[in-house]
């Protein structure tokens, strides 16, 4: 995969920081790190992302929603000419209590893409403590592919690189 | 456990507030919940369909009130999960019932169903392991 040139990656990367509205803007993700190689995705703290009164406890399913957010930007990094994509399933193993304040980090990467389905792998600690994941996930996704693809036509409609 | 008294424990929680759902039917081996459409829950913004994160988040919230409805400080501690997406969530409604196949001292298996106009249709299934202790 070598035809993915740093304007593209950084394009795509600008163009889903901007996404309007829902779940991952209030997420509030933070783009650390665009490759083909993968992603690296900030999530600052967010108490009503907590389970306990006292809200340091995050609930899973804040962490699978995050996997599978991060996993759709891998995907578009990865590959060229996506029109459309579904989570076809999703496996997510909590590795440990995910009890913090600090901003929770994701990296994922798409490692397999054939003409219909790719399949993505990614895990998750906190800021600082990248030995100690707090979860790891697989899914795979159902692709379209479009002569160009949702992000390439933003591309253009923007007027290139500036 | 009466569900208004489920449904007044779970209001302590975060993160259930921020799904805004609410138990509707409750048994000792189900739950049964109903959760509001809101902007925050999309992950598709062009055709305002629930974001998948959302979705298994809801069923496993619903899959740990099944199994442990009276909890005290923080819902049943979840293991892991594995979802299968079926269907988009359009905006609506979302109801969810959870299942628990097997609940022994230490691990209970919950089986998690969503679906929105047409319980044959399902959004999404879900299967959810529990650590009890």
């Amino acid at each position: 995969m070598s035809g993915i040139d740093k304007t593209r990656m950084e394009r795509i990367a600008h163009r889903w920081n901007a996404r309007g509205s829902g779940l991952i803007t209030h997420m509030a993700l933070k783009i650390e790190e665009v490759s083909a190689e993968g992603v690296l995705v900030r999530m600052p703290f967010n108490p009503d992302f907590c389970v306990d009164r006292d809200q340091t406890l995050l609930h899973g399913g804040i962490l699978t929603a995050l996997l599978d957010s991060v996993f759709g930007l891998a995907n578009f990094v990865a590959i060229e000419g996506i029109s459309t994509m579904a989570t076809l399933d999703l496996r997510v193993d909590y590795l440990r209590a995910a009890q913090s304040r600090a901003d929770v980090i994701v990296r994922a990467h798409c490692f397999r893409q054939t003409r219909h389905i790719c399949f993505d792998s990614g895990s998750i600690w906190f800021d600082g403590r990248e030995g100690a994941e707090i979860a790891r996930g697989t899914a795979t996704f159902a692709l379209t592919r479009g002569e160009t693809g949702f992000y390439d036509s933003a591309i253009t409609e923007e007027g290139g690189p500036a | 456990m009466n569900l208004q008294a489920v449904n007044a424990n779970l209001s302590g929680v975060p993160f259930f507030r921020f799904l805004n759902f609410a138990i509707r039917d409750i048994g000792e081996f189900h739950a049964q919940a109903e959760m509001t459409f809101a902007t925050r829950h999309i992950g598709n913004p062009v055709m305002e369909h629930y974001h998948g994160g959302i979705i298994a988040s809801f069923m496993e919230a619903t899959a740990a009130i099944a199994v442990k409805p009276d909890f005290a400080d923080v819902p049943a501690k979840p293991i892991n999960l594995t979802v299968d997406y079926l269907r988009p969530g359009v905006k609506g409604p979302l109801l969810a019932r959870a299942t628990v196949t097997r609940k022994g001292r230490r691990i209970a298996s919950v089986s998690a169903m969503a679906w929105q106009t047409d319980r044959d249709k399902p959004v999404a299934e879900g299967l959810y392991h529990f650590l009890l202790v």
